[in-house]
């Protein structure tokens, strides 16, 4: 689903060059549930921002479903961001002057789907994360998992068939982040692939496989 | 789309409530100025209606002189009329083409009534500013002795009183007193410049004893220079001894009659200037502003999908929306006008000037949104997400 060949990712400034991601080969298989871990500033969300076509490896090249997307431009990438790929982040990214529904919409603004079928489509998206009675609050009049929550009817909304996820649970209580687990393991036995970043290693058990990296290397 | 863009904006209508106050402003400003200059425009585009190149306006003032004054008037213009370098003369009332002077009355035919401009002048005006005639012919002496005062009207009042209707031989009533028939017309009789409007307007013949109407108009002919003038006013001075004499040229007063057109557009406009560069510059602080306080919704819709081009466009729509929303409240102010007919100028004049300031307000904004849209379009979306 997701393949990474010889994936190098270096940040350069005018004085000083950093090497954050080195040689990562991986290849993620449709409906697999992946966990990346290691230490802060190891990489981890650089290569899950290369995976999900936010940013371009320095070298190698990345495919995702089979095709090669180096030569992709702006429309393109945005067309399979759109089509493919559903994203949650951490600090969630809710846009505090909509509503909940207003939010889970987002990505169907950018297809041809009528205002009602986006309604529709959103509705259902909220009622699988259990939110449907929230669709008309505010971002500020939510707590922390129920954001996430809402952050994660976002990225089902438009059915992707993978979601990446930045430490989904890094800013919620345990409890909340099973939670928002949980979620996560029911989208996967319906077939969605997922890939997360995460620091918590109970977390980490609960998926298929687990990928360590260490200094932008991959070490598991 | 832009029912999203819609909502994001109503939304944060407070946070943008001085702005549109703003675009609001500048929009009935705008829509003042370009109700201004249309109207200009407009009646500058239409013919003025008679010559005014090498006319003369002798000013004639008895002042103490009682004694047989429309003798004396009659006289003065046989001389006038005598010297080689004069085309053509004709006593008129003191409202002459292009002056400060104005005289209107109400005339009434067939229950219409129309207030209309009131000319006096002997049978030589048509000549002596070349006003041609439309249909039936000029007044002349003989025309004094008729049982109704014989006028010429001009076509706008043609149009008003008459409508389509033929108006030679009607009679008509000045304030339902006095009885006039109308037995030439004319065009267009712009007497207050290119740039006012073709009002409706009459002329009537002055009388044998009329001692009031005591200016004149002189057609020279080409080449005649100060040196006449100066003779001019020498022999009338003799002939009218006590007498006030003042020479004017009509292209001269009719400089001095755009200029009380031109100032108040010219007020108006940096009124307006000042007002739109306060949006511009509103505009561009409030983009800037918002695009860097909203990297990460800028990074979260590239990663939803949008492309560089949609990111442009939200940050375009928004303030279009902003615009829309400000001149929606101008427009129920300004659509008043049209509707009112307020100053009695014509409904479209009113209409131009509003499509004209909306489509103004769109430039500027579109203008000053631009930039700071591409410059939000090209941030990267993982660094916008990263950014907290």
């Amino acid at each position: 689903m997701i393949k990474l060949q010889n994936v190098e990712k270096v940040y350069r400034t005018s004085s000083i060059e950093t090497l954050a991601l080195n040689n990562i080969n991986l290849n993620v298989k449709k409906g697999e549930f992946v966990s990346i871990m290691g230490p802060s500033g190891c990489g981890k969300s650089t290569l899950l921002n290369i995976m999900g076509l936010l940013d371009v490896p320095s070298k190698g090249y990345i495919e995702i479903d089979g095709s090669k997307v180096e030569t992709y431009r702006d429309k393109e990438l945005a067309h399979l961001r759109n089509q493919k790929l559903g994203f949650i982040f951490q600090s969630f990214h809710l846009i505090n002057d909509l509503t909940v529904i207003d939010n889970v919409e987002i990505p169907l603004l950018y297809r041809n789907s009528s205002s009602k079928q986006r309604r529709d489509l959103a509705q259902e998206a909220l009622e699988k994360v259990g939110l449907s009675n929230r669709t008309k609050h505010f971002p500020k009049q939510l707590s922390g998992g129920q954001k996430q929550r809402v952050a994660i009817a976002r990225a089902i909304v438009g059915k992707p068939e993978i979601i990446l996820a930045d430490e989904p649970t890094g800013n919620l209580d345990s409890a909340m982040g099973n939670e928002i687990l949980n979620i996560l393991q029911k989208l996967n036995d319906d077939g969605t692939t997922i890939v997360m970043v995460t620091h918590d290693d109970a977390m980490a058990k609960r998926t298929h496989r687990l990928v360590r990296l260490f200094d932008g290397t991959q070490v598991l | 789309m832009l029912r999203h863009l819609f909502k994001l904006i109503w939304n944060k209508k407070g946070a943008h409530s001085l702005l549109i106050v703003e675009i609001w402003a500048s929009f009935m400003v705008l829509f003042g100025v370009l109700s201004l200059i249309v109207y200009n425009v407009r009646n500058y585009l239409e013919p003025i209606g008679f010559s005014y190149a090498q006319v003369w306006n002798v000013g004639l003032t008895n002042n103490q002189d009682t004694v047989e004054v429309a003798a004396k008037l009659e006289r003065a213009m046989q001389r006038i009329r005598s010297y080689p370098e004069v085309a053509s003369a004709s006593r008129m009332s003191s409202n002459t083409p292009f002056s400060a002077n104005q005289m209107n009355n109400s005339v009434t035919y067939n229950k219409i009534n129309v207030l209309a401009d009131h000319y006096y002048s002997d049978q030589e005006l048509s000549k002596t500013i070349d006003l041609p005639m439309y249909s039936g012919r000029w007044y002349k002496e003989s025309d004094l002795v008729a049982r109704f005062i014989p006028i010429v009207i001009n076509g706008k009042m043609r149009e008003k009183l008459f409508l389509d209707e033929n108006p030679l031989g009607k009679v008509i009533k000045l304030d339902d007193k006095v009885s006039y028939k109308v037995i030439g017309t004319v065009d267009n009789f712009k007497a207050k410049g290119e740039f006012m409007s073709n009002d409706p307007a009459f002329f009537q013949m002055i009388g044998k004893d009329d001692s009031w109407n005591s200016n004149v108009l002189i057609k020279t002919k080409p080449g005649t220079d100060a040196e006449f003038e100066a003779r001019l006013v020498k022999d009338i001075a003799v002939m009218l001894p006590g007498w006030g004499i003042e020479v004017s040229y009509l292209t001269e007063t009719l400089a001095n009659r755009h200029k009380l057109t031109f100032v108040p557009v010219a007020i108006f406009l940096i009124v307006s200037g000042f007002l739109l560069t306060n949006v511009a510059l509103g505009l561009f602080g409030v983009l800037n502003l918002s695009i860097s306080r909203r990297k990460n919704e800028i990074g979260l819709r590239r990663a939803m999908g949008a492309t560089e081009a949609k990111i442009t466009f939200q940050f375009l729509g928004e303030i279009w929306v902003l615009a829309t929303l400000s001149m929606v409240v101008g427009l129920l102010f300004a659509v008043q006008f049209p509707i009112m007919k307020v100053f009695d100028i014509e409904s479209s004049i009113y209409i131009i000037a509003i499509l004209a300031a909306v489509a103004v307000i769109y430039l500027i904004v579109t203008l000053c949104a631009w930039f700071p849209s591409k410059q939000a379009s090209r941030i990267h979306p993982a660094v916008a997400l990263h950014e907290e």
